[in-house]
């Protein structure tokens, strides 16, 4: 190539970079700024800098709440989306070639369904007339209201974030090599001490990786939870879209926006550490 | 190490039914949209195609289905247009601050999308994109160009640089070598590319809740809130034929790069 | 064939072992044992289930019929966290996450050896491969070779009964392999540990084993130490298998005498009359000056087509009758160097001449 060329490359840059400027950072600033301003009555926003929202804000323990609801509530999903994921990716990881691939579209493809189609389809298991309700009351049990409550979206949401955390597990397994667990049954090593000694160590960075997309992934999440929890499970993202669209307080949504990416930001310095923590006792 | 007997055979049926859990719910409505109840009933009474006949009688649907299908074709078409350059300056150039540069473009997908729509709507409001055209074709660059952007610098990545240089060396000068060398190879870059940003735009529901206007919706909005209002087995009849357009398109994609590759799992 | 090398008591028994995938045998009814302290090799190309073979005493794949005996004592049914055999892969396998120390430790915590007596093991075999300053390294930090000693240490430090060897030179290149593999045979035999080593190459077989298994398709081709494997090979495979031979088509009278073309040679082996293979080692041909006459030896005159110079060694491809013969001569200054087609007689011992029955698979 040219000269002229090679020096005007970095400008090929600029569109992409305007459609970033104008869609992610201004709006992103103007947003913070907004959440400086007073909200008034019948959705007016105050022309002067005012604490006034963060002075509400941190004052009510009703935020507080939703706060802790929503952290607590994405830390459970987490925890159990590891769990149910574990499995499933320690299979894939393990199946003949041949059958991998096909295991592995099966669980991406979720990924590539409406969020929407698959909260419905959660309703129509979940609901009261649904598929596991009169599953349960055929076997004799009375089961317990699994949809517009808590239960209903954690099950949801377990499900709906449980491609990302296979995704990251089986990233992590690409270090696993069967003759390492070989070697250390050789070295007289029972199964549970191989897993435990050489396969939990060895997959702990995609096991991290997955803990923090589905903690990050929870606490945006806003269909499932509105859908699923029928406007009575409260989360940040719930209202913030209801303080947005419902209550037009604009200053007040912006000010929890903010609380959610402090979460988000708090989260990764968690990962970081952590990971950086395991990298160092991994390689 | 589960090498035999009933430890395998516990484990075997653990992720037998870890799968159902993953894949039930997008199953279970496949019987659901042929029942012939009017209200979500298990077992159904019977089963028809009366959900799917209802469909033609919801023009709202019917053209928040347009709508989406337009949406999501524009904004691949401009993703492309945005992102190919980015991808060739971020794949083939040397300067500084390519990464920050990645990271900058890359930084609305690792952020809550409720709060990139309540920014949006903010700004929009005072701009009068909110139920605009516009308006939701650059909702949706927002979260597309990083996708189209990523997978772009992948599939340059894994072209060697050499047949650049031997086309040069031939004396193709640059704009020739980029179209006649560059661009053919990329082909199943742009594919995938061009597959994931229609899917993720034509998907794309919470950040659209905030643009959408009173007169202009498109099909994932216009099914959250009706799901919202009621569950009958409508929306299974809309949810099968969505799921049946994701796979098809999937399967397109794993034709022509291999969805793995696409996605950027790890091969092998 | 099963019984031990003389003079050793058998340590290792395999009996009529036999490994099924799906239709195939990888390996047949596969019986020999194993004298204690003895190092056998196993040695066969790819796919002859001597890989198989060491998985299955390792305890690392179940077999499908037959028993593996160590000491007297039935191990076929045991995991292999309880065999007690070191395994040296071929990859290595050390442990990413342990330093060197730990990954010698590790065997020894399984065996709740005390922390005091683990540390001092552990120094003292990292002293016995040369790695004493190694110890709080990880193993990517580590060469190749380095890596290779690591997992020898790894596996010997648990004194093991047995210690099963799994291509464990084929990571290295040509230099290493060689040194490495006097390495093993030298703590082998201080240890005077029970050792099989699964090996595709000749070479190293021949160089280190106490005994050879040749496998072939799953079944035990021959049993015997380097110079029966290399001297008197049972079969056409093994001949061709280890070290180099002239493989021509010939035919066996009933007087025992083989006709080659237009030759007419005396051969050793046990092949009847009728279609035969004849093979002769290329190193085993001596080029002289005229045919030789008499009981023991062959000979024959033809015309050289190529001769090369490979330092060490001259090679000729003289052709004789029909057939061309691989002729090699340890050169040393003054030998005279033939030129294509100058004239070349040939002279080698009968009992070179090795006349095997014509396989169809050859």
């Amino acid at each position: 190539m040219s000269a002229t060329p090679r020096n005007l490359l970095p400008l090929l840059v600029l569109p992409a970079v305007a459609v970033n400027l104008f869609t992610f950072l201004w709006p992103m600033l103007n947003l913070a700024g907004l959440s400086f301003r007073e909200g008034l009555p019948g959705g007016g926003i105050g022309a002067a800098f005012s604490l006034a929202t963060w002075g509400d804000l941190l004052a009510d323990e009703f935020y507080l709440e939703i706060l802790l609801r929503s952290v607590g509530m994405a830390l459970g999903i987490t925890g159990l989306a590891l769990l149910a994921s574990y499995p499933i990716a320690f299979f894939v990881h393990r199946a003949d070639a041949r059958w991998r691939n096909l295991l592995v579209v099966a669980c991406i493809s979720p990924l590539l369904i409406s969020a929407v189609v698959r909260t419905y389809g959660w309703l129509v298991i979940l609901g009261d007339a649904g598929f596991l309700p009169v599953i349960l009351r055929g076997l004799g049990f009375a089961p317990p209201r699994l949809v517009f409550n808590m239960t209903g979206v954690v099950i949801g949401l377990v499900e709906i974030l449980m491609p990302y955390m296979i995704l990251s597990l089986l990233a992590g397994f690409g270090r696993l090599n069967q003759t390492l667990e070989e070697a250390a049954a050789s070295l007289g090593a029972p199964p549970l001490v191989v897993f435990w000694r050489i396969v939990l160590p060895l997959t702990l960075p995609g096991i991290l990786l997955g803990c923090l997309l589905v903690f990050v992934l929870t606490v945006s999440s806003f269909i499932t939870p509105k859908l699923l929890g029928g406007g009575r499970v409260l989360l940040l993202a719930t209202e913030i879209y209801d303080q947005a669209i419902v209550t037009l307080n604009w200053p007040l949504a912006a000010a929890l926006s903010l609380i959610a990416l402090g979460v988000f930001g708090a989260a990764l310095l968690v990962y970081g550490r952590i990971s950086r923590a395991a990298e160092r006792s991994i390689a | 190490m589960i090498r035999s007997g009933p430890g395998r055979l516990f484990f075997t049926v653990l992720v037998a039914l870890l799968f159902l859990f993953l894949l039930g719910p997008v199953l279970l409505v496949f019987p659901l949209s042929f029942a012939a109840d009017s209200v979500i009933t298990w077992p159904p009474s019977g089963f028809s195609v009366k959900w799917y006949l209802a469909l033609l009688g919801q023009p709202d649907l019917a053209l928040a289905l347009r709508n989406s299908l337009v949406l999501a074709a524009i904004v691949t078409g401009l993703a492309l247009v945005v992102a190919l350059p980015a991808a060739v300056a971020i794949g083939r150039g040397q300067f500084a601050g390519r990464d920050a540069l990645m990271t900058l473009i890359s930084m609305p997908l690792l952020l809550p999308t409720i709060v990139l729509g309540l920014a949006l709507l903010i700004l929009f409001v005072g701009q009068g994109l909110i139920g605009s055209w516009t308006g939701l074709v650059l909702a949706h660059l927002l979260v597309t160009v990083p996708y189209a952007l990523r997978v772009l610098v992948t599939a340059l990545g894994t072209l060697p640089a050499s047949v650049e240089e031997a086309a040069s060396s031939l004396g193709a000068p640059a704009l020739s070598v980029f179209f006649r060398i560059t661009l053919p190879l990329m082909a199943p870059g742009l594919i995938a590319a061009a597959a994931i940003v229609f899917l993720v735009s034509f998907d794309e529901v919470v950040i659209t809740l905030f643009i959408v206007g009173p007169k202009l919706t498109t099909l994932p909005v216009a099914l959250f809130h009706y799901v919202e209002s009621r569950t009958d087995p409508l929306v299974a009849a809309v949810s099968v034929l969505m799921v049946l357009f994701s796979l098809g398109l999937v399967a397109v994609l794993e034709r022509a790069v291999g969805l793995r590759r696409a996605v950027g799992g790890k091969g092998g | 064939m099963t019984q031990a090398a003389p003079g050793t008591a058998p340590h290792l028994l395999l009996d009529r072992l036999e490994k099924r995938f799906g239709t195939t045998l990888a390996v047949q009814a596969l019986s020999l044992s194993v004298g204690r302290g003895e190092l056998l090799g196993l040695l066969g190309p790819s796919g002859c289930g001597k890989t198989t073979t060491l998985r299955m005493i390792g305890g690392l794949m179940p077999a499908s019929g037959g028993r593996i005996v160590v000491a007297g004592r039935d191990v076929t049914a045991l995991p292999p966290h309880r065999r007690d055999m070191g395994i040296v892969f071929q990859n290595y396998a050390l442990f990413p996450h342990m330093t060197v120390a730990q990954n010698l430790s590790f065997g020894l915590e399984m065996r709740k050896v005390p922390a005091a007596e683990r540390a001092a093991r552990v120094q003292k075999a990292l002293e016995m491969v040369r790695l004493g300053a190694f110890a709080a390294r990880r193993p990517r930090e580590l060469s190749g070779g380095q890596q290779q000693r690591v997992a020898l240490a790894r596996a010997l430090v648990i004194e093991p009964s047995i210690l099963l060897l799994d291509e464990p030179l084929s990571n290295l290149d040509a230099n290493l392999r060689e040194e490495m593999r006097n390495e093993i045979r030298d703590i082998q035999q201080r240890l005077g540990i029970t050792a099989v080593f699964v090996t595709h190459d000749q070479a190293e077989a021949l160089a280190i084993c106490d005994r050879i298994a040749v496998m072939r398709g799953g079944v035990l081709e021959q049993l015997g130490t380097p110079y029966e494997i290399y001297e008197r090979p049972a079969s056409e495979f093994v001949a061709g298998f280890v070290g180099r031979a002239n493989r021509m088509a010939a035919v066996r009278e009933a007087s025992g005498a083989v006709q080659l073309g237009p030759l007419r040679l005396q051969g050793s082996g046990e092949a009847a009359p009728g279609p035969v293979t004849v093979m002769i080692r290329p190193h085993r041909i001596a080029l002289c000056d005229a045919v030789p006459e008499g009981e023991g030896w062959n000979g024959a005159t033809g015309r050289v087509a190529r001769s090369t110079f490979i330092g060490d060694l001259l090679s000729l491809e003289v052709e004789i009758g029909g057939a061309s013969l691989l002729v090699e001569q340890h050169t040393f200054a003054g030998r005279a160097m033939p030129r294509p087609g100058e004239a070349a007689t040939l002279r080698w011992r009968a009992e070179d001449t090795l006349v095997f029955p014509r396989s169809a698979a050859a």
